[in-house]
């Protein structure tokens, strides 16, 4: 083996970089905020965009991490990965957008295609991880599962009991994804994964 | 848990990703090992013994023994 590549990298590189992920993530505020501003959107469909938007831009920001250091992930991971964030954010768009130019059946159709390529995806990725990959999948899905049953636990006593209105699906999809997101970090963060 | 494993790929000039490419992990799981934020499982050290050639003990060791 040789020195192929620098173990640690330059502050000012890091720094540039941090600089660079803060402008990527500026302007997707900015561009989230002047997508809902104005257009009087359900709060359900509001979160369904931002988890939309947040998702492409993870997978778009893991394809430029993939290009510049390829080793950064297990061997054929970066891919899956990308193809897993792309299509998440794909149907939580369709829902919304699709509908305008294809019937609801039509729709609804690809729908279930694309979430069957994101099961065989979310598979291959999980059989091509490396063991710290996997520890990272595992506490990602118990950290969301234990927040999301409690909550739902919550909800569902409060609905019970007329104390809140009730959520609709679509806007549970919503939470579930926003949690779930946030489990990911608090879990890829434990292990040093920025 | 505590290891050696950032003085050994140091002692032997490689980058992180040089050692993640020996053990078929990511460097981003080299990085997580050496820094202490991951505990590798018995059948990964044993592949770091085996690519630094040396024995288990000698590179991990137990802090709350």
């Amino acid at each position: 083996m040789s020195r192929s590549e620098i173990s640690t990298q330059p502050l000012v590189v890091k720094i540039l970089g941090g600089l660079a992920l803060a402008a990527v993530g500026a302007l997707t505020g900015a561009a989230l905020a002047n997508a809902i501003e104005g257009r009087n959107m359900p709060w359900a469909d509001s979160l369904a965009l931002a988890m939309a938007i947040a998702l492409i831009t993870i997978g778009v920001l893991s394809a430029i991490t993939m290009a510049l250091r390829p080793s950064t992930v297990p061997k054929g991971c970066g891919v899956l990965q990308i193809v897993v964030f792309l299509l998440a954010g794909a149907m939580f768009l369709a829902p919304m957008y699709a509908s305008a130019f294809v019937t609801a059946d039509t729709v609804f159709a690809g729908i279930v295609v694309l979430l069957a390529v994101q099961t065989v995806a979310n598979v291959m990725l999980w059989r091509r991880a490396d063991e710290m990959l996997r520890q990272v999948m595992a506490e990602t899905s118990a950290i969301a599962f234990w927040a999301l049953q409690t909550a739902l636990f919550l909800y569902a006593a409060a609905e019970r009991l007329g104390l809140v209105d009730t959520i609709s699906g679509w806007g549970l999809t919503g939470i579930l994804m926003a949690v779930y997101l946030v489990s990911s970090i608090a879990a890829a963060a434990r292990r040093g994964i920025h | 848990m505590n290891n050696h494993l950032r003085t050994l790929r140091a002692d032997r000039g490689w980058s992180q990703a040089d050692l993640a490419a020996a053990l078929g992990v990511s460097r981003q799981t080299v990085n997580a090992l050496e820094t202490g934020r991951y505990d590798p499982s018995l059948p990964l050290a044993f592949k770091i013994a085996r690519v630094f050639e040396q024995p288990i003990e000698a590179i991990f060791s137990d802090t709350g023994a």
